[in-house]
């Protein structure tokens, strides 16, 4: 009896220590975002030390300000996720539910787009908005995150509206006004969840995003993403305020990721879940 | 009757097609589009450094590979990061998985933890190690290993280190996907199986290797597949801790193809080479698929 309860505390502890190694660093950048850059260059490294917010006040108003950054993001992460949410609900659920002609042929296309390398997408890109010019703005930055996210909200909504009882369908076997009115007040009404964790993991990528943006910002538009290299030159690391500014730039995902905890793991594995089934 | 249930049918293939159309038609756009130009891109001479030598190469760029040692050595590194960090997630997951089962309590504050790492940008996390983890002195790996009384490392300096330390952020990065994956996996099993086999009084490995195991492989495969298309994508947080280097001993594919492309100014080659990458990533995701339609 007690010989097991033992052996469960030091399982529990072992799980413990190994999941800290996956806060601890998080936890460490949060500490350090408080500490004058002195104190981070402290050796043995402080735990204890007298907490300042001039990090946060120069991260957000002084000269290396972020704020510009993180409306670039908001705008060019929100368009992106509100044009894909637009677009790839209605095909999800005409791929979900409806005899959508070739079915299975668009359901492995839009699988197969997810599946193209990043850097594969950006130099066609960088080449075509340059003959347009259109480098360093939101239209062209909100089409390539467009690459990413629509495949993949276009896929999860799938798995929500397949998940409506079918007697449901029943009300949308009307005439075709009929169907649209069916589809938005009885079917839509059904998925509501489904469309709030698509977009929070939509959103959440899209902001995430580094490779895209690193290309093709500009003066103009310039995602928190980029904008965090700010604090990194060859002379000079502030990784007081390089820290502050993460905290900052990762406190939306953190937010969004904590609040979509139970479905995170429907949201990271649709794709494979779905492709090269039956479909 | 016949001829309304016609109408019918044909009203749904039209209210489908009305929907799907309109995405289709976005992906076709902002995807297969630049994909074509991607490929028409790989047979030109496009150097924004050079642009009076734009023209027609043919395969140039492609046989310029077969005599690149910087192509073969990026193409090795890739094949090196992409299976070490898989295996490792994997391993990793699956052990922390089965390990976190036999504990009764204590499961939110455990997704809690493995969420943090998973909603990080990989341009933050690279950024963290260099700094706050890596950095010689200062870094917790660095105070750990002096504290241990191996000594302190230029983690991402040295060349050899700098690609394990490479492999381990990534590892660190997305082993809590596999551990999520994995673990809602053995969650759902049903009991009455296990029970069974205790009664057998089949070992605990036995019971791993025969029962929990075949059980479980759908969703082991599900996570290869993804951490394969993860890591074979990787790009940012490489980018921020080391750049590719030194000198270009963590440069894989990617960013490779990056350098030439962005740094380099040399857009034609650079096209090859993510030519090269695509079929890379096709070919495996293939093959995967097939390994999991097969069973």
């Amino acid at each position: 009896m007690s010989s097991r309860r033992w052996r469960t505390t030091g399982l529990t502890l072992i799980a413990a220590v190994l999941l800290s190694i996956w806060v601890v660093p998080v936890l460490w950048a949060l500490l350090t975002s408080f500490k004058t850059e002195r104190d981070v260059l402290a050796y043995p490294p402080l735990v204890f030390f007298e907490p300042t917010l001039a990090n946060y006040r120069e991260v957000l108003f002084g000269a290396s300000s972020i704020l510009p950054n993180l409306v670039s993001s908001v705008i060019v992460a929100g368009s992106a996720t509100v044009l894909t949410m637009l677009f790839a609900v209605p095909a999800a659920y005409a791929l979900a539910r409806l005899a959508l002609p070739a079915k299975r042929a668009g359901g492995f296309y839009v699988l197969a787009t997810q599946m193209l390398p990043p850097v594969g997408l950006i130099i066609p890109y960088y080449l075509i908005l340059q003959k347009v010019g259109a480098l360093d703005t939101y239209g062209g930055m909100t089409a390539i995150y467009l690459t990413f996210s629509l495949p993949f909200a276009m896929w999860l909504m799938v798995s929500y509206f397949e998940d409506v009882p079918p007697e449901m369908e029943e009300a949308a076997l009307l005439d075709r006004a009929g169907r649209l009115r069916a589809l938005w007040h009885v079917i839509l009404p059904q998925v509501r969840g489904g469309i709030a964790v698509t977009t929070i993991f939509v959103f959440l990528n899209a902001w995430n995003e580094f490779l895209f943006a690193v290309v093709l910002a500009g003066n103009r538009v310039r995602p928190v993403t980029v904008a965090m290299f700010n604090f990194i030159s060859v002379e000079q690391t502030q990784w007081a305020r390089l820290a502050a500014g993460a905290m900052l730039a990762m406190a939306p995902v953190i937010v969004l990721g904590l609040l979509a905890q139970r479905h995170i793991v429907k949201g990271l594995t649709v794709g494979a879940v779905k492709g090269g089934g039956r479909r | 009757m016949p001829a309304s249930v016609r109408t019918l049918a044909q009203q749904e293939r039209r209210f489908a097609l009305a929907l799907f159309l309109p995405a289709l038609l976005l992906l076709i756009l902002t995807t297969t589009t630049p994909l074509v130009y991607l490929a028409w891109t790989s047979v030109q001479r496009v150097d924004l450094s050079m642009p009076w030598i734009s023209g027609f190469a043919g395969s140039d760029n492609y046989a310029k590979m077969a005599s690149d040692p910087r192509f073969w050595s990026s193409l090795t590194l890739t094949i090196i990061y992409t299976a070490s960090t898989v295996v490792l997630q994997v391993a990793i997951g699956l052990a922390l998985a089965l390990l976190v089962m036999r504990i009764p309590r204590g499961h939110a504050a455990l997704r809690v933890a493995a969420i943090l790492p998973i909603v990080l940008a990989p341009v933050v996390v690279g950024l963290f190690w260099r700094t706050l983890v890596l950095s010689p002195d200062v870094g917790l790996v660095d105070v750990a290993t002096r504290a241990l009384g191996l000594g302190s490392h230029n983690w991402l300096g040295d060349p050899q280190l700098a690609l394990i330390s490479v492999i381990a952020m990534h590892t660190w990065q997305w082993t809590p996907f596999a551990f999520l994956v994995i673990l809602a996996s053995i969650a759902s099993l049903p009991p009455d199986v296990f029970e069974a086999a205790r009664i057998d009084r089949a070992g605990a490995w036995k019971r791993f290797i025969y029962i929990t195991l075949p059980l479980i492989r759908p969703a082991i495969i599900i996570v290869i597949i993804l951490r394969l298309m993860t890591a074979l994508s990787a790009f940012a947080a490489i980018f921020a801790a080391t750049g590719g280097g030194p000198g270009t001993a963590t440069e894989i594919l990617n960013l490779y193809a990056y350098r030439t492309s962005f740094t380099e100014l040399n857009l034609g080659y650079g096209a090859a080479l993510a030519m090269v990458l695509l079929a890379l990533t096709l070919t495996i995701s293939f093959m995967l698929f097939r390994l999991r339609r097969a069973r």
